[in-house]
């Protein structure tokens, strides 16, 4: 096994608090700057923490504020357009499923000994999103340089107020503080990554407004997801067999055809796209004559849609090979107690 | 009745949340809960297959309406996996086209009380938007609680009519009409694997449908020995599932989903701890409000025309095709869609836009 550097790194952290100036804020400056190194003490915390929720138990509100306090300073030093090395496993969107994330890692390698990179939506839909956002998010801290967490449309207040992770923080919070805490969080996700210089990989697709990479380097990501745009799009738009661009049926981002990934690959040396956000039977689907790659790692989506999930192995010579996997068996029920909702009081 | 209405073809009006404010406290909005309310409190007590429930004319033309569509739905069977790798199956759109052209034709022909009306002022350009939005969304091949009020809309367009008469027909309408729309709505939904839209996931009440439940507990608000706890016995559900709504829902669940109800159904497991049907009733009736009719995602996709009028004050109509918003002029002129002048796109972006769709 490599040594992880992540773990080697000694220099003390930043004070946290004077790192938080979110509005004179740009990612370029910021890229040149060394990353944020973690204190031993932090380390603790950090792998007790992940023991915790790796058996699927949340974090008091006050860890989790702690949490995200640390991620940010993490995040905020990533690119918009975060450059990952290879070899590393490309993964989509998760939902809550926690125990299939934790399949995930079992079919892929457990991280920090595998390297990760995962496209976004992490939560909504599924039982576990609390658990399952906040795990990813510790890994994120505690090992920064061996997983990368995008952001998916999903990552956003708006989304999350209406597909169940705002419900489910309420329900399992008792208040909407760590749901504030973290969609304040996934301001400062990263929305691409760039695989060796040869795959791009984000959740959605392709922009009309984004012909080059560099485009999404300027781009001021540290916003809510925007209604319309360039970072809009980069988040909602899918692949269609339809040529150019289209409207897309979601009322966000676009459509784009294959014409057009040919060129934006084209142009921008690529080998291929990689994405996620669209449910695909197999777990992944290529389209645009293997331009695109969609990857979808939430098995049996919403306990009824009989999918498989798949994750995609890039090795050093950027071959690529895919592992589907599908649910994991559900340890006896949930452990949450009975609840009577406000309606029925 | 209606004498003087001048039919439209009903549209999308509610964008903004000043909107959802007007539409809130709208006559209309209120004509929408009384007439659901109505609907509910005549069938307590009732089961699906008593049999002293009146069926009058008018409410068999309609039963005969859903058998009509439901010939044209076998019509389109998913024949192939046609690059099968999404999940809603393309057929689906074959079906909605079908009945989109022929849904005139089977109103005029099925209630013969609408031959009075003129074809230059015709209510079936109402009624068939309506009849037609109840069955999904054609170009994502979804379904939720949204269509399901749309029949209700058609329902209550109707009554307004004066073609259904509320104090005869409310329990025929539950228990027959209704219950034969949910019964065509299932084989959709097992045909052509529609999406659930707008899904909460494991925190929404269920993936499609919100009334059923809602008339489900008011069915059983008298009943001896049910109680809420029971949707947990598969035996029970099974059993009561041909007669009462509730376990209808609850048994199409069990079928569709792997786990147990309290890993896929925290919401209804909740609510089976609640002591009586009366109090599931009464919630779902408040949660209809809440969740269904008060809630910007859905009722921007609400229709009014002339029959079920929109409350004076909100967003001026848009279009109903979802697929022909304005897009920005600097796309460039290629790629087969309709590029405005970049004036028209920056008053357009200055609107308020409906929230998007995952």
């Amino acid at each position: 096994m490599d040594i992880d550097t992540d773990i080697q790194m000694e220099d003390a952290i930043d004070d946290p608090q004077s790192t938080t100036n979110q509005t004179s804020f740009f990612n370029n400056a910021l890229n040149s700057q060394p990353p944020v190194d973690i204190l031993s003490s932090d380390v603790n915390q950090l792998d007790a923490w992940i023991e915790t929720l790796g058996q699927c138990k949340p974090l008091g509100e006050d860890s989790v504020k702690q949490l995200c306090k640390m991620a940010i300073d993490v995040l905020k030093s990533e690119d918009n357009v975060q450059p990952v090395s290879v070899p590393v496993t490309i993964c989509g969107d998760v939902h809550g499923q926690f125990h299939d994330l934790m399949e995930l890692f079992k079919i892929g390698g457990p991280c920090p000994d595998t390297n990760y990179l995962f496209m976004g939506d992490y939560v909504d839909r599924g039982y576990y999103s609390v658990e399952t956002v906040s795990y990813l998010v510790a890994m994120k801290v505690r090992y920064p340089k061996r997983i990368t967490i995008l952001r998916g449309n999903h990552e956003s207040r708006q989304i999350t107020q209406v597909y169940g992770f705002y419900d489910e923080c309420l329900r399992k919070y008792g208040s909407a503080n760590v749901w504030k805490l973290f969609t304040d969080l996934f301001d400062y996700f990263p929305i691409t990554a760039l695989v060796d210089n040869k795959i791009f990989c984000l959740h959605g697709g392709l922009s009309p407004m984004i012909e080059t990479i560099d485009q999404v380097r300027e781009l001021n990501r540290i916003q809510e997801v925007p209604h319309e745009g360039p970072m809009c799009d980069l988040l909602w738009s899918d692949p269609d067999d339809r040529s150019g661009w289209g409207i897309s049926p979601r009322g966000a981002g676009f459509t784009f055809g294959q014409d057009i990934s040919e060129q934006f690959n084209h142009f921008n040396d690529l080998q291929l796209i990689a994405r996620a956000h669209q449910l695909v039977m197999e777990g992944y689907s290529w389209s645009h004559q293997e331009q695109v790659v969609t990857i979808f790692s939430a098995p049996n989506y919403c306990y009824r849609c009989g999918n498989q999930a798949a994750i995609m192995e890039v090795n050093e010579n950027l071959d690529r090979e895919f592992l589907t996997y599908d649910p994991s068996v559900r340890p006896g029920e949930p452990t949450v107690t009975r609840k009577t909702p406000d309606y029925f009081l | 009745m209606l004498a003087d209405t001048v039919f439209i073809e009903p549209v999308r009006r509610i964008v903004t949340d000043e909107d959802l404010k007007i539409w809130k406290d709208s006559d209309t909005h209120k004509e929408v809960v009384c007439f659901v309310e109505t609907l509910s409190k005549s069938v307590r007590g009732k089961k699906i297959s008593d049999i002293d429930i009146i069926v009058s004319e008018n409410c068999n033309c309609i039963l005969n309406i859903l058998q009509d569509i439901e010939i044209i739905f076998k019509k389109h069977p998913v024949v192939s996996d046609r690059e099968a790798s999404r999940f809603g199956k393309p057929e689906f759109r074959d079906f909605y086209d079908d009945l989109h052209e022929n849904i005139s034709h089977i109103l005029g022909q099925r209630i013969l009380a609408l031959s009075q009306y003129s074809n230059e002022n015709d209510p079936r350009i109402e009624l068939a938007v309506y009849l037609n939005e109840s069955f999904g969304n054609r170009t994502r091949i979804d379904y939720g609680s949204g269509h399901e009020l749309n029949f209700i809309c058609f329902l209550l367009c109707l009554r307004n009519l004066g073609i259904l008469n509320l104090e005869k027909d409310s329990q025929a309408l539950v228990l027959k009409i209704f219950y034969n729309y949910i019964k065509l709505m299932r084989s959709l939904q097992k045909e052509y694997w529609l999406e659930p839209a707008g899904s909460h996931g494991v925190w929404g009440l269920d993936d499609y449908h919100f009334l059923p439940f809602l008339f489900g507990a008011s069915q059983l608000s008298t009943h001896e020995f049910l109680k809420p706890k029971s949707i947990h016995n598969k035996e029970v559900v099974e059993m009561f599932a041909p007669d009462y709504f509730y376990f209808e829902c609850i048994n199409f669940i069990n079928e569709v989903k792997t786990e147990s109800l309290r890993w896929h159904s925290p919401m209804l497991d909740d609510i089976s701890g609640v002591k009586t049907w009366s109090k599931v009733e009464e919630g779902m009736f408040k949660m209809f409000q809440g969740e269904v009719l008060n809630k910007l995602p859905i009722v921007q996709h609400f229709f009014f025309g002339n029959i079920i009028k929109c409350p004076q004050g909100i967003s001026e109509a848009r279009t109903n095709d979802d697929e022909s918003l304005p897009v920005h002029s600097h796309f460039g002129d290629s790629c087969g869609i309709k590029v405005p002048a970049a004036f028209g796109a920056a008053e357009f972006n200055k609107r308020a836009k409906p929230l998007p769709f995952d």
